[in-house]
């Protein structure tokens, strides 16, 4: 449940570090609320420090103050799964999109719902690690 | 549990259950004792029954809070093993949470017991144990404290490794 001023962490390599929501979108059904899967636009809180001559990776860097769009990947908030199962993280994270879907960072560094794969992000479950991918649908 | 005589004219994919062998009894068809009738005769798999041992109060076997379990799912390709947080005894809605560590980040998964996803569990390391560290009992019947101490966890699933 991520809504207005929440926080998350991002686990891409895009350079922004913290998150905070500013607006879910398509909330036609969540009443206001982001759960795994959604898209989120949010506000860049934290970022790492760019270098003038970092050009090695072609992800985008995104700084401090920057409005990014992007995808909840991990709720504090358990979410069920269609046989019954409830997952439930330690934290909320995200991975950082442009306006087209499309994710910014090249690589994901963290443990991803499955949910994802159901809701059409197939491309960020492939990137996450595989042991740290949890494939339960 | 598919068709057994008639099968259903209106969908394919309804399951049929086959009649019972014995036909209920009359207070039964008022409605008396439906929810014992159902305990016992909806999960029909006698592994089911024999999870209801794992997960009673007073069985000898019964798995205690603390201890590490691996869950092997039905259609899912993988298992989840992690430390056994919590047991919700509501009889047929009977579920666990377990608890695991992935890459620094704290996972929990609820299962329900009566589940046909749920194939098997296994047991790796029973709490309540007499001696050592890793298999003491918890004062605890919820360990939700497990969250925020993370030198707990690891000391209970260094025992299992170890």
């Amino acid at each position: 449940m991520i809504g207005l001023k929440g926080t998350l962490n991002v686990i891409d390599n895009s350079g922004a570090l913290l998150v905070e929501c500013v607006n879910v979108l398509k909330q036609k059904v969540n009443n206001g609320w982001g759960s795994v899967g959604d898209e989120i636009v949010c506000v860049v809180k934290r970022a790492r420090p760019i270098s003038a001559a970092q050009s090695g990776s072609n992800a985008i860097k995104v700084r401090r103050g920057d409005v990014r769009r992007a995808v909840i990947v991990r709720t504090k908030k358990t979410v069920r799964r269609p046989d019954g199962r409830f997952i439930r993280f330690d934290d909320n994270a995200a991975v950082l999109l442009n306006n087209k879907r499309e994710m910014l960072g090249t690589r994901i560094g963290g443990v991803v719902s499955a949910d994802l794969r159901m809701k059409g992000w197939g491309k960020i479950v492939s990137l996450a690690p595989k042991p740290g991918l949890l494939v339960y649908s | 549990m598919s068709t057994a005589a008639q099968p259903y004219p209106f969908s394919s994919a309804a399951k049929i259950l086959p009649p019972p062998a014995t036909p209920p009894p009359a207070p039964l068809m008022q409605g008396k004792g439906l929810m014992q009738y159902l305990t016992q005769t909806l999960p029909s798999p006698d592994k089911q029954k024999l999870l209801t041992t794992y997960f009673s109060r007073r069985h000898p076997l019964r798995i205690l809070p603390g201890s590490v379990l691996t869950v092997m799912l039905g259609h899912a390709p993988t298992t989840f093993s992690g430390v056994l947080m919590s047991v919700r005894r509501r009889g047929l809605d009977t579920s666990f949470v377990l608890r695991n560590v992935i890459n620094r980040t704290g996972v929990e998964m609820q299962f329900f017991v009566m589940s046909p996803h749920l194939k098997n569990i296994k047991i790796m390391q029973r709490a309540g144990g007499g001696g050592g560290k890793a298999g003491r009992r918890m004062r605890r019947a919820k360990l939700f404290y497990l969250r925020d101490s993370p030198e707990k966890m690891s000391a209970i699933s260094a025992g299992v490794r170890g």
